[in-house]
């Protein structure tokens, strides 16, 4: 008990110092010098009507790139981990899945794979790209994996998936410093016509592999606790 | 030149495309990432080599063809090549290293490795706050996910605390950047700095967020308990990562964002990382497990350098010099221990003994050990040694007293730890090394040396080092597995050049340094005459005394502060491998290290407190005019460590007792007279006027007289014959001691003679008793008796020794006394005088022991066969008994131009005829005297030949108690406990009450790190509180 | 309550919920509930960085028929630190899922999910 007081202590010291912190906020009323030039310009430069894509896959394409390595990391990691033998004897029992579930899945897993993959085609004009995307065709899976738990998915081909999306992201990345002006630059293709698919330059074709790359990632690290338990 | 940007997609690329080889035989994976690296580690040597040959601007790379701010721009200038060049060769040899488990484990560690290696490049590289943290993420990941190449049940618990903690710290770094860029408009650190983004209240506790988070992930203490779990468990090879990049790279981090904060939060990171580099060497010295004991020191290393980045408001110019070269010596230091911690694969460094099965590997620990010590040549002595002159410059005595304080427990726990590798016994052996694993420690400590050098180089002419003796250790190192006798000839010979090099050159200019550089060189060389009686290869053996009598001459030639602190630290170094090498040394060797180490601080600070007034010339050390009495105290008792003053003596006895027995002369007869010299170039410093009325030489004359007293009645007191003649070179050095203190030119003049002949009768008497100690097999005086009969040569040079020592006439012993009562009398110190007198008559009574017990009496049935000494004793000490007579019946030869030589210092009170030496009281003449004693010794000897030869022999041990005969007769004999009556009398004067208070002392210390330690419960939770009571309590003290 | 428009309402909820997370970071014994104590740490972070963003009576940043290119700066909020918190996001749920394997494992090998009795680690 006494050392929740000192927490409670501690967190009403920590309450004064974001009192601090945001003494001098007021909230925006205006867009600040940085985010004023991607507003004027952006559509200029990149020619992504989605500003915060533009930001994400060009402007900022190295943290984007960093991200998906995160990603990736934490794949390989939770892979490498739950295949770490532990002496565990826990038998497993498996209620067999509903009818509705079984029957819903087979209908929705490909309309949930095809929204996925609408979404990161579309990153660059709507709300959306390739993480939200890659997201909603690793909760597809989810749903696989919940109407048929022994069900067993490929980890070569996630695997296989993931290495070529990432390869083909960093490939793009060095060919911008080749042929356009930096690294990650989207102008290796012709920007096109604002607000059409085929816009934007490179950015949908980077989103469809963040989006794959990302998919892919979740995807190995579902498939790893589900079999880790499998085997549990 | 192939562009940073590379290094990036290399590693990307490398890392994505080793998902195609899951299944494929391990070795090609392996060899695509380790080409990966190499080219990384090429990219970036490549750079650094533009930067260095063409001085050329740091070049910014832009991406995705955007100007920053509006992109994530990346910088390319010296530092950072300097740091990726660091990082990717660390991580080259690490892949080396952790061939093995890379094998074991298969595709995804390659992965992960190679990543991390990535995120730190970007760390280092990126002028973009928020790419800063989603690359420190990933590095911050990897290293969690190399955690797990050990397979230790502990590895994934201290694995989920570092996540939970990595976790918080990367949310409030986040919270910070966010605030950050809401105040400033900007993500782009150049322009971060040039919008002052302390001016808004907010603003600065966004700073402060951002750059706590920082200082966190350098581990500060008390907060790092998660890490040291993670040193602990990790694969070694993980923590040389850990330790050496991740921590190298954070540095550079907050290094960068420096910039951002004004001077009062450099105190704070000055603070942060002083308590650290206390407190985390504090925890060091109770901690058995190697692995987290370099953790600690790790821990520790790096508030070092924190603070000096928190320093460098002080530092000036020097400041990035001082925080590299420590850097560099923290980088290839720990990365090298925990290299060769997976090596040998011992737990307790109790164990660490098994090192000495492959001596490489003994002397690259030696290596390391002595770099993160600040120990020469190696680079953080320089850096040391700049940082002490810089804070002392701007008046900082207290940060300096503090890293000195951090310096020495750090000493503690590595030193005990290198002495435990040299001397415990060797349990187990070790399996097979290969060689992917030895190459890197190796290629480190090469590397090490180099730069030590070139550091030095880098330093400029002021800084000048003669390398040549160190050469000559280094070559002698490298032969080491030859035999001992062509070793001992090389050594020899080598002296013998360095002789030939230097005494004519100070013949002519510099008598007194002449005479010192003639006692070190000339003793060396007699004393290494007796190594030939050694058989075998004596390994180890050269290099540390070489090692030790190039520091003593180091010390002569010094012209600058520096060049003698240098040599002042190889000779002690040198002595203490020669001390350690004793049977029972382990812990006499670390009490003398440490004592050792204790007063080379106080000589640094005093150096840095002259530097900052006059500079580095030791001969300026005149001109000083404020601090007088601090610098002179803190040299005094600086160089009194090294002459074993009462109070610092306790190291001495155990020390010089055990050694080997041409060791001892060398550490006691050749060593002690380097404190000697020490003092004496400190108290000419002072001059006459200041002299006269100084409360400290004042202090330091009761030190001398109570110093000699005590050691004199010590040394009655023993049994053992070496710790006999251990004590009275307590005793003799409180005379030189005493003498010095006078500051008056007959007391000068006395302590001259007093110098020289400590130095030649305790070298014959430590080498004749230690010849006596090899052939009889035992220290005790009683368990001896009568060898007389078997040894007469061994006996007059016993006898001419104590002679010397006693003071008798007509040796050379009678005129220390002669000048020193004279002295005496005109100084006025009648009281300390008489304490003196005291311990002079003691002196008779071990000296007769020597005598009685050893050589008179009769003969022990086991020694009944027992041969003379051995001939290469004999013809050195032969040889120094002639160098007494020529002194005895010569004085003025060597005493005369002594006198000219202080004259000017403190006022001529002597004048010479010939070989009289005339003072206001009297006059004496030594080769008179010589001639009457030598007459009248020859009547008396004839007269005692004739008497004796009428006396009755009595059988041994003739003696009944109650019809029982006593187990050991030798203790009844009245050689054994012989002063029993004056024990009881005086003995109190001798009891350890010294001992036992610098035990408490360390007791003290020691117990206050156990209940520190308590801090590391082990709980994830506690740690993570940790954290958020340190932000808060370090935002209060702040704002 | 004029002053409480949405950028403050968000700040504080956001602060709160961080709050809250790190309470339950601090307090729960049980790992998996520590690790939702994260994640709610995390999530208030990111609510905050959405709310810095925030431009008074403003939209998405996103060019369509309601936003004209040329009139861009006046209507649409700062797409930084959205950008920003997308790439926040997806590392938090990269360590989180990584922090969820370690409990798995931790369990698996002593059967509890109290905290305390992963201590073998300590001074």
């Amino acid at each position: 008990m006494v050392k929740n007081t000192f927490i409670f202590v501690l967190l009403v010291g920590f309450v004064f110092l974001f009192f601090n912190l945001f003494a001098d906020f007021t909230g925006n009323t205006e867009l600040n010098k940085l985010a004023g030039h991607y507003a004027e310009s952006g559509h200029e430069e990149v020619g992504a009507a989605n500003l915060v894509t533009a930001v994400v896959v060009t402007y900022r394409g190295l943290d984007t790139l960093g991200e998906v390595t995160i990603l990736f990391l934490s794949a390989a990691i939770v892979s490498f981990l739950l295949k770490i033998e532990t002496s565990s004897t826990d038998d497993r029992k498996l209620r067999t899945t509903s009818e509705i579930l079984d029957t819903a899945s087979k209908i929705l897993v490909p309309v949930i794979f095809i929204f996925g993959i609408y979404v990161f085609i579309n990153g660059h004009l709507t709300p959306g790209g390739g993480f939200q995307g890659g997201a909603i065709i690793a909760s597809g899976l989810v749903l696989i994996l919940l109407a048929k738990p022994l069900r067993q998915i490929s980890q070569k081909l996630i695997s296989i998936v993931e290495s070529i999306s990432g390869l083909s992201f960093v490939l793009l990345g060095v060919a911008g410093i080749l042929f356009a002006a930096g690294f990650l630059d989207n102008k290796i293709l012709s920007l096109g016509e604002f607000g059409t698919i085929f816009s934007a330059g490179l950015i949908p074709i980077i989103y469809i592999f963040v989006g794959l790359k990302v998919g892919a990632e979740l995807s190995s690290i579902i498939t790893n606790l589900q079999e880790n338990q499998n085997e549990a | 030149m192939v562009g940073p940007l590379y290094i990036i997609a290399i590693a990307l690329g490398t890392a994505f495309s080793l998902g195609f080889f899951k299944k494929a035989n391990r070795n090609i994976p392996y060899a695509i990432m380790f080409l990966a690296i190499a080219f990384m580690t090429f990219i970036s040597g490549q750079w650094l080599y533009a930067f260095l040959a063409n001085q050329q601007e740091a070049i910014q790379i832009f991406t995705a063809g955007f100007q920053p701010p509006f992109s994530i721009s990346l910088q390319m200038g010296l530092h950072e090549a300097v740091f990726v060049s660091m990082i990717n060769g660390i991580g080259l040899l690490s892949a080396l290293y952790l061939y093995e488990q890379f094998r074991d484990k298969g595709v995804q560690m390659m992965m992960v490795f190679i990543l991390l290696f990535m995120g730190l490049n970007v760390i280092i590289m990126t002028r973009d706050i928020f790419n800063l943290f989603v690359f420190l993420e990933i590095s911050t990941i990897a290293i969690i996910g190399l955690i797990l190449l050990e397979k230790k049940e502990q590895a994934m618990s201290s694995g989920f605390k570092y996540l939970i903690a990595s976790g918080i710290i990367s949310g409030i770094l986040l919270i910070g950047i966010i605030a950050i860029y809401y105040y400033n408009g900007t993500l782009f650190i150049n322009d971060i700095i040039s919008s002052n983004p302390l001016l808004l209240k907010g603003g600065s506790v966004a700073v402060f967020l951002t750059l706590m988070a920082i200082v966190l992930e350098l581990k500060p203490f008390p907060v790092n308990g998660w890490a040291l779990d993670v040193y602990e468990s990790a694969h070694p090879g993980v923590g040389a990562i850990l330790s050496a990049a991740t921590g190298t790279a954070m540095l550079f981090v907050l290094y960068k964002i420096t910039p951002f904060i004004a001077d009062p939060w450099f105190n704070m990171i000055a603070t942060i990382g002083i308590i650290t580099f206390i407190g985390s060497n504090l925890l060091g010295i109770q901690q058995e497990n190697a692995q987290r004991l370099l953790g600690y020191s790790s821990v520790g290393q790096l508030g070092l350098i924190m603070l000096v980045i928190g320093l460098s408001p002080y530092l000036g110019d020097n400041y990035l010099f001082i925080g590299f070269t420590l850097l560099i010596s923290h980088f290839l230091a720990k990365a090298g221990l925990f290299w060769i911690a997976g090596i040998i694969k011992q737990k307790k460094i109790k164990n660490w003994s098994v090192l000495r099965k492959t001596p490489l590997l003994m002397v690259l620990f030696g290596i390391f050990i002595l770099t993160l010590l600040g120990f020469p040549p190696f680079p953080s002595f320089f850096g040391k040694w700049e940082l002490v002159m810089e804070l002392s410059n701007n008046h900082q005595l207290a940060w300096i007293i503090a890293i000195l304080a951090g310096s020495f427990l750090e000493a503690v726990y590595l030193f005990r730890w290198f002495g435990y590798a040299l001397k415990k016994e060797i349990k187990e052996t070790t399996s097979k090394i290969q060689f992917s694993k030895i190459l890197p420690p190796f290629l480190f400590g090469i590397t090490s040396l180099v730069a030590g050098y070139y550091t030095n180089i880098f330093q400029g002419d002021a800084y000048t080092i003669n390398y040549l003796p160190l050469a000559l250790v280094l070559i002698i190192t490298l032969i080491d597995f030859i035999s001992a006798k062509i070793k001992n000839s090389l050594a020899i010979l080598a002296m013998a050049y360095y002789g030939f090099l230097t005494l004519p050159g100070l013949y002519e200019n510099d008598f007194i340094r002449f005479i010192f550089m003639a006692i070190f060189i000339g003793g060396g060389i007699l004393t290494l005459i007796a190594g030939y009686a050694y058989q075998g290869k004596r390994k180890g053996f050269y290099p540390a005394a070489l090692l030790m009598f190039a520091g003593l001459g180091g010390i002569i030639e010094a012209q600058t502060t520096l060049q003698f602190f240098f040599a002042w630290e190889i000779m002690t170094f040198g002595s203490y491998l020669l001390i350690i090498r004793g049977k029972h040394s382990i812990k006499h060797g670390f009490s003398y290290i440490l004592f050792s180490l204790g007063g080379a601080y106080l000589l640094l600070m005093a150096f840095g407190l002259m530097n900052a007034q006059v500079g580095m010339q030791i001969s300026a050390l005149s001109d000083i005019n404020t601090h007088l009495n601090l610098i002179f105290s803190l040299l005094a008792i600086g160089f009194m460590t090294k002459m074993a003053s009462l109070g610092l003596h306790i190291w001495l006895p155990g020390a010089h007792a055990e050694a080997e027995s041409d060791v001892s002369p060398m550490v006691s007869a050749i060593l002690l007279k380097a404190g000697v010299f020490g003092l004496l170039i400190t108290i000419l410093a002072m001059g006459a006027e200041y002299a006269q009325h100084s409360t400290l030489l004042y202090i330091l004359g009761w030190i001398g007289a109570l110093t000699a007293l005590v050691g004199n009645l010590a040394a009655s007191f023993q049994e053992d014959a070496k710790r006999l003649l251990a004590y009275s070179s307590i005793g003799q050095l409180g005379y030189i001691l005493f003498a010095y203190a006078m500051a008056t030119h007959l007391g000068w003049v006395g302590g001259f003679v007093y110098v020289i002949n400590h130095f030649a009768f305790k070298a014959v008497l430590f080498l004749t008793i230690g010849a006596v100690v090899l052939r009889v097999g035992t220290h005790k005086m009683y368990e001896m008796g009568g060898l007389i009969k078997r040894m007469p040569l061994a006996f007059i040079a016993v006898l001419i020794g104590i002679i010397t020592l006693s003071g008798v006439p007509p040796l050379s012993g009678f005129a220390g006394k002669w000048f020193f009562y004279h002295a005496l009398i005109s100084k006025g110190w009648y009281f300390q005088g008489a304490v003196v007198l005291f311990a002079g008559i003691i002196a008779f009574l071990y000296c007769f022991r020597l005598i009685q017990s050893i050589f008179l009496g009769q003969l022990k049935d086991n020694h009944r066969k027992v041969k003379e000494i051995s001939i290469w004793f004999i013809i050195p000490i032969y040889t120094l008994i002639i160098g007494i007579m020529i002194f005895s019946a010569r004085p003025h030869w060597i005493l005369q131009p002594i006198s000219e030589y202080i004259a000017p210092y403190f006022g001529r009170e002597l004048t010479w005829n010939g070989s009289t030496a005339i003072a206001e009281m009297g006059y004496w003449n030594g080769e008179w005297i010589m001639y009457i004693i030598g007459v009248m010794f020859v009547l008396i000897l004839g007269w005692l030949l004739y008497t004796n030869a009428k006396a009755q022999k009595v059988k041994q041990f003739n003696i009944v108690y109650s019809g029982e005969r006593p187990f050991t007769p030798e203790t009844t004999h009245i050689a054994h406990n012989m002063y029993a009556g004056y024990s009881k009398a005086l003995g109190f004067i001798v009891e350890p009450y010294i001992t036992k208070l610098w035990n408490n002392m360390s007791d003290a210390i020691v117990q206050l790190g156990g209940l520190t330690k308590r801090i590391y419960n082990g709980n994830g939770q506690t740690y993570a509180f940790y954290i958020i009571a340190y932000i808060v309590i370090t935002f209060f003290l702040v704002f | 309550m004029e002053n409480l428009s949405l950028e403050i309402v968000t700040l504080i909820t956001g602060i709160a919920l961080l709050l809250i997370g790190i309470w339950g970071l601090l307090t729960q014994k049980n790992l998996i509930k520590m690790v939702i104590g994260f994640a709610l740490f995390d999530t208030g972070i990111h609510i905050i960085m959405v709310s810095i963003g925030y431009v008074k009576n403003r939209t998405a940043p996103i060019l369509d028929q309601a936003v004209k290119t040329n009139q861009a700066a006046e209507k649409i909020v700062d797409p930084v630190p959205q950008a920003l918190v997308l790439t926040a996001i997806v590392i938090g749920l990269g360590i989180t899922a990584l922090m969820l394997a370690f409990v798995l494992k931790m369990y698996q090998k002593k059967k509890s999910l109290e905290i305390n009795n992963f201590n073998d680690l300590k001074w």
